[in-house]
């Protein structure tokens, strides 16, 4: 098979082909190491590349594959970590110089299961610093570039593990989302990104940024890979304090493509928000597809949507300034400068702010499961413009200019807030040829809906099998 | 609490200098402003009215057992 097919097949093509032996692991390493060397300059998609590890491991897997060990589907298929998900023996940097040496004892739970999985580590994909901020520049260690247009953001802050996927340099990838950071990247890049309930992936052995927003995901080419990663990441960890014990079905099951009867709800304040018109109507296309594959769309009503800006902010700025106040204390001055203001923001929300916020949370959450209680799924868009260009600080959306951060957060944050599933898929292009990008969410722990209904939307469509003309 | 009003540079510096931070740094005036931006787009948690609402509480003690929200 040609090495570039490869590179863009699904984990879940792959597994079949690896299962039957058909494709070695070996191959499949070599066609992905050869595609980021050609494609790397451009995108600076890792950190950390790891080639001799990757292919020692390629030669282990088909040789336990072949001895009739075979563990499942993610068995051989090469995994490539955000850079704050811990990996033993191997540099986890947060983005920064701050931590280029910093070399965990252990891997995170995340990467502990995906290597018992039988997965193998390509490397450390790149980010915004600390994970905080939604564009995908890194001054230490180079920004990354949109493979569907490299003068364009990838978005962030998990900017690498989209680009990465996007272009076919690496199979499954991972991304922590606290006010968007898996979606946006997902959804700026034409991939899927996946932010799973609050609790139901471990975030033990992640560098946190704010403890109560977030979720640990997957940012892949398919929702089926989705579906693969969930089965073996998600799961009660006890040493992750927030772990929920929940049962963890099969993802997989969701993938009938039957959405008959399936209740969808378009907020109104969603299209009232800036928002790009082709984006609309990509998005509007997108639910009126899925409406004439049998679920029922009405429109809604989310009130709180309007403050979900000032929720989010506030919480995420008190706990993140919190969390790293020590290391602000003392290099301050070693960090991008704009995550530098923002953490130092932070230091100046009060405790009682942040109790209203949190407070404001509690019922914005209520607000959000009466909906749901309405309706299965929200949907909407990812994003209200397309990718913008490297270091914009204002956006064109709609006929309202916007700060950058604001527009990309605008459709993400609320379901940091609610801790609920949400699940970024590609629903078009722009006339520039662009990604565009639908958003399904859920209630809580049902991540089985969100999925069904992203499965089968992808699968009437042919968003996802597009490939950027890098 | 978030007021309309924009925060003193008095009371900026002693807040900074309680924060740990270094007023006498350059950076602080590049803070300043920012601090003054970000304070005010959060002004509308003030417009909600939370009366009787607790806050999601962040902490779950160890063993605590934790059910679907339904």
């Amino acid at each position: 098979m040609e090495a570039l097919e490869l590179c863009y097949m699904s984990a879940g093509g792959l597994s079949r082909l690896v299962q039957s032996r058909e494709v070695s692991p070996v191959e499949i390493v070599d066609a992905l190491l050869a595609r980021i060397e050609a494609t790397e300059p451009v995108l600076n998609s890792f950190i950390t590349l790891l080639p001799e590890e990757a292919r020692a491991a390629a030669r282990r897997a088909e040789g336990e594959i072949q001895g009739g060990n075979y563990r499942g589907p993610l068995h051989g298929i090469p995994v490539g970590l955000k850079d704050l998900f811990n990996t033993a023996g191997v540099r986890t940097t947060s983005g920064s110089r701050i931590f280029d040496t910093f070399v965990p004892k252990e891997d995170c739970t995340v990467a502990a299961r995906l290597h018992r999985a039988g997965a193998i580590l390509l490397g450390k994909l790149n980010m915004h610093p600390f994970a905080y901020g939604p564009t995908g520049e890194n001054q230490d260690y180079g920004h990354m570039h949109n493979p569907w247009d490299p003068e364009l953001i990838t978005g962030g802050s998990s900017g690498g593990s989209a680009s990465a996927a996007a272009a076919g340099q690496c199979t499954i990838t991972t991304g922590s989302d606290t006010g968007g950071s898996v979606r946006i990247p997902a959804a700026l890049c034409g991939v899927v990104g996946l932010k799973p309930t609050y609790g139901l992936v471990s975030r033990h052995g992640l560098a946190p940024l704010s403890w109560s927003l977030d979720h640990p995901g997957p940012i892949v080419r398919t929702v089926e890979d989705a579906a693969l990663t969930m089965n073996a990441i998600a799961g009660h960890d006890p040493m992750d304090v927030a772990s929920a014990r929940v049962d963890v079905p099969d993802y997989t099951t969701a993938l009938t493509g039957d959405v008959r009867g399936l209740r969808i709800g378009l907020p109104k304040e969603y299209l009232e928000a800036p928002l790009n018109p082709q984006v609309s109507r990509a998005v509007r296309d997108a639910v009126a597809l899925l409406e004439t594959m049998g679920a029922v769309v009405t429109e809604v009503s989310f009130p709180m949507f309007n403050q979900s800006q000032a929720i989010s902010s506030t919480i995420l700025m008190a706990e993140a300034a919190a969390c790293y106040r020590d290391l602000l204390a003392r290099d301050g001055g070693s960090l991008y400068p704009p995550v530098r203001l923002r953490f130092e923001a932070g230091l100046f929300v009060s405790a009682a702010d942040y109790l209203r916020a949190q407070q404001a949370r509690s019922l914005f959450d209520r607000q959000f499961r009466e909906l749901l209680e309405q309706v299965d799924l929200l949907a909407g868009p990812t994003e209200p413009v397309t990718a913008p260009k490297l270091l914009a600080t204002k956006v064109q959306a709609g006929e309202q200019t916007v700060g950058t951060v604001a527009a990309l957060t605008q459709y993400t944050r609320p379901y940091n807030i609610t801790g609920s599933p949400a699940i970024a898929l590609p629903c078009g292009f722009s006339d520039a040829g662009l990604p565009i990008s639908l958003q399904l969410a859920g209630r809580s722990f049902d991540e089985l809906t969100v999925l069904r209904a992203a499965h089968a939307y992808e699968q009437a469509t042919d968003w996802h099998a597009r490939r950027p003309p890098i | 609490m978030p007021s309309e009003t924009p925060l003193p540079r008095e009371a900026f510096l002693s807040l900074a200098a309680a924060a740990g931070l270094d007023v006498k740094s350059p950076h602080i005036e590049e803070l300043y402003p920012f601090v003054q931006t970000t304070l005010a787009s959060l002004h509308p948690l003030m417009d909600i009215d939370v009366a009787g609402a607790e806050p999601d509480m962040a902490f779950i003690p160890l063993g605590a057992i934790t059910v679907p929200k339904s």
